[in-house]
């Protein structure tokens, strides 16, 4: 392999528990982690080391799961298993909590601002998927609640450009979403993994749909146009298996170079690249990079820096998030 | 097996890994007998369990039973309750009832059956009749297989308005007093009570409206005035419900609704307009095939031989009766017309009554679960300028209940209920207080047995359940 993964910071962010996730802002500045310890620390680059700029406490009574930066860096949206949605708001160089979105019956398992701002979804244990609207004076109203999935859905991503929403399962599908006629319906559902889905990546623009499953594998999902009924139509056209030891916990497909990261169970991150001489109905990737031991635990998250191409963040269970650069030549 | 209860319901408290009939975490009360600890448990061939005691003696073990009761009074799942209402509530149970009555002359029940307005639509757009012919077909269904009285929700629904309509006065006059007075929130939904019960509790219940649902109204009206009238103990009376939805046989089984003395239920049992649908089935026939028969006029909303509704939505009225009554009493003004305003989406409804620029009531209807949430996360930051709102778990409210007769496969579901809605109303409106048979029971009737007990005969009342803290129920 000429391309590899070059370790550029590591950062014990979250001391005697877990990281669960990690989000960059949208220039590409800040990193905001979550863990077990019910915090979200936000993390700034200060010459060649990464500092802690702010911690957000006191917002969650259990562990803060996922978090979202809206898409105009000035709000940050955090998931919680005590069953809320927690929203702050920057203000100077700190955060405060703006509103707390009740309403799961139980664990929130990940949320995320739909490209305007203006929508936020939110899933949960209790097998619903929302969808929230903000209105200038920052008040949050629910404008659904769908119920397509018959279990624990793990994560929620909106379509890069359109309002089109995507979710992934406990029950192995992923449900794809668009409000129709006064209400949001599920317009698709897409079957073909055989255990728990745990995330979704759309590619930049958003007709090919990355998901990573309990099954070990890596599924491509791309959009075809339906002529018969206005309901969408995604169909599978690649899938990466063999590769993966372990679950794998998140894909994140790069919005910049279009490679595919990948976090695993197996402690690994991985780095897929579409070989250019197939066709867009039969890709086929190959991996690129790989770090075997990138942490000393369960990968939990894989998140590409969306201003500075190759640079991704990774978090695990060990506490850490560490930095890494992506080098293709 | 896919659940009939409304969303709101489906979404409670639910879990991930255990297949609904393993769901109960209910501690089952096992009556305790005296006697020696030790002893083998055996299984028959048949499932019984039978104790054998250390003398050899034989004993057939009870089976631990959960009834409905115990299911709503449980903050655990709710829809593992469906199977228990398979057993409890069904058109089987009524077939039984029947049966029981062909074979067994000297002991007979007297079967009533009370159709609610919603259903009657239901049934007469899937065979293309109208309402009122439909319900006249439906009578002589229920009559034709051994039904003694069918009567009609809509009758004692004028007692539900009624009620509605003093209550929400007497709120508004002391809301300087009581926080909790208003918004008064409607009570007729079962899946909003059940919702309200065990996700919101203590902080929700003083709004809800105390007004029994048309119902249980009817059920008041069939087990007392009814019974006595005919010279009958409530337990020798089988009262059958036809509703729009599931939700309303968890209403039926409420202890609040249980006859203690009596030991019998004031309705006994809830089928829903599909389960009637399916009735006609397992008996090979159509409403289309019946002779309409007269009508029992004892509580039925009737002009002759058309059956009457109320004004406003499919879903009872209650807003635009309230409206219209407070606008009158509080501030003289009478309202032809009531102008609503579609906020969020068309679910979410607000009527204003407005004098000089001035709001004086401000009225809203939310149907759906998404609404409901607003409305609860509203109240609960104090952001509610509303005076009542007309609550529904069902997106469309009643008319779109689960229990309805299904659109046709190749139906368009939105043109079936725009149908279903067209044919609840074109019976025409009854205001309330021009029924002369409801003031009549007021007057006959209510007064007689004192204020406290005509309370409770037009009253209920709600209890917040307990979260569960066992390790069962613990979740990870």
């Amino acid at each position: 392999m000429k391309e590899a993964l070059s370790l550029v910071q590591r950062v014990n962010a979250h001391p005697d528990s877990r990281c669960w996730f990690v989000s960059w802002n949208p220039s590409g500045s800040l990193v905001a982690s979550c863990g077990g310890d019910k915090a979200i620390r936000i993390w700034g680059r200060e010459g060649d080391s990464w500092i802690c700029k702010s911690v957000l406490q006191d917002g969650h009574q259990r562990t803060v799961r996922k978090v979202a930066w809206s898409p105009c860096g000035n709000y940050l949206a955090s998931a919680s298993f005590d069953a809320t949605t927690c929203i702050w708001k920057k203000k100077d160089d700190d955060f405060e909590s703006l509103t707390v979105l009740e309403g799961h019956e139980n664990e929130v398992k990940c949320v995320a601002w739909a490209p305007s701002g203006n929508l936020l979804a939110t899933c949960s244990r209790d097998k619903s998927v929302w969808v929230w609207e903000v209105d200038e004076e920052d008040e949050y109203e629910c404008v659904t609640v769908v119920n397509s999935h018959t279990q624990d859905v793990k994560h929620v991503v909106w379509h890069p450009t359109q309002e089109l929403l995507a979710s992934a399962s406990y029950d192995n599908n992923i449900c794809i979403y668009r409000e129709e006629d006064d209400d949001w319906e599920c317009r698709a559902t897409l079957q073909g993994h055989t255990s728990t889905v745990w995330s979704l990546s759309f590619d930049a623009t958003g007709q090919r749909l990355a998901s990573g499953s309990d099954d070990r594998t890596v599924k491509i999902w791309k959009e075809y146009p339906n002529e018969a009924g206005q309901d969408l139509s995604w169909k599978c056209v690649c899938t990466l298996s063999g590769y993966h030891g372990r679950t794998v916990y998140d894909v994140a497909w790069c919005p910049l170079t279009g490679v595919l990261a990948t976090a695993s169970g197996d402690d690994a991150v991985r780095v897929f690249k579409e070989d250019e001489s197939t066709g867009p109905d039969q890709p086929v990737f190959s991996l690129a990079a790989q770090v075997t031991k990138a942490h000393s635990q369960d990968v939990n998250c894989v998140a590409w820096n969306p201003k500075e191409a190759g640079l991704l963040a990774t978090c695990s269970d060990d506490g850490d998030f560490a930095i890494w650069r992506f080098h293709e030549d | 097996m896919a659940s009939h209860f409304s969303g709101v319901l489906q979404l409670t408290d639910l879990d991930d890994f255990i297949t609904p009939s393993q769901e109960c975490v209910k501690p089952v009360k096992v009556e305790k007998k005296q006697g020696k600890s030790v002893a083998k448990i055996q299984i028959e061939d048949d499932g019984s369990y039978i104790q054998i005691n250390q003398d050899g003696g034989k004993k057939k073990l009870e089976k631990a039973k959960i009834t409905l009761n115990d299911c709503l009074a449980c903050s655990g799942c709710i829809t593992s309750a469906e199977s228990v209402l398979i057993t409890q509530q069904s058109h089987e149970e009524l077939f039984k009832v029947l049966h029981s009555n062909e074979a067994n002359v000297t002991e007979q029940k007297v079967v009533v059956v009370s159709v609610s307005p919603q259903s009657r639509a239901s049934l007469a757009a899937h065979f293309n009749l109208s309402s009122s012919e439909a319900g006249r077909r439906l009578t002589s269904f229920f009559k034709g297989i051994g039904v003694h009285h069918v009567f009609d929700t809509s009758f004692s629904r004028t007692f539900s308005l009624l009620e509605s309509q003093r209550e929400f006065v007497a709120r508004l006059q002391k809301k300087e007093q009581d926080s909790k007075a208003l918004p008064m929130l409607t009570s007729a939904c079962p899946g909003w009570i059940c919702y309200a019960e065990k996700t919101h509790g203590e902080f929700i219940l003083p709004y809800i409206s105390t007004t029994r649902s048309p119902q249980q109204m009817m059920g008041s009206l069939v087990k007392g005035y009814f019974a006595e009238q005919q010279g009958l103990s409530p337990q020798q009376i089988y009262h059958v419900a036809v509703m729009p939805c599931f939700d309303k046989k968890l209403e039926a089984s409420r202890s609040d609704f249980y006859l203690n003395e009596a030991e019998t239920r004031e309705v006994d049992c809830v089928i829903t307009s599909g389960e009637v649908q399916k009735m006609l089935e397992e008996k090979n026939m159509s409403l289309n095939d019946l002779e309409p028969a007269k009508l029992d006029t004892m509580f039925s909303s009737v002009c002759e031989d058309e059956f009457l509704s109320h004004a406003g939505s499919g879903s009872g009225g209650y807003l635009h009766h309230v409206f219209t009554y407070a606008a009158k009493q509080l501030f003289g003004e009478d309202v032809k017309e009531l102008t609503y305003k579609t906020l969020r989406n068309k679910d979410f409804q607000e009527v204003t009554l407005e004098k000089d620029g001035v709001v004086l009531l401000c009225f809203a209807s939310t149907y759906g679960f998404r609404n409901i949430q607003n409305l609860v996360q509203k109240l609960k930051r104090g952001k509610s300028h509303y005076h009542f709102v007309e609550v529904m778990a069902c997106p469309s409210g009643c008319l779109n209940g689960g229990g309805q007769v299904k659109a046709l496969p190749g139906q368009n579901q939105k043109e079936h209920l725009q149908e279903v809605e067209d044919l609840y109303k074109a019976e025409r409106p009854l205001s309330p207080e021009d029924d002369t048979r409801v003031a009549e029971l007021y007057q006959s009737w209510l007064l007689s047995v004192g204020e406290e007990r005509a309370k409770e005969l037009l009253h209920t009342q709600y209890h917040a359940v307990e979260k569960l803290t066992n390790g069962l129920t613990m979740k990870w």
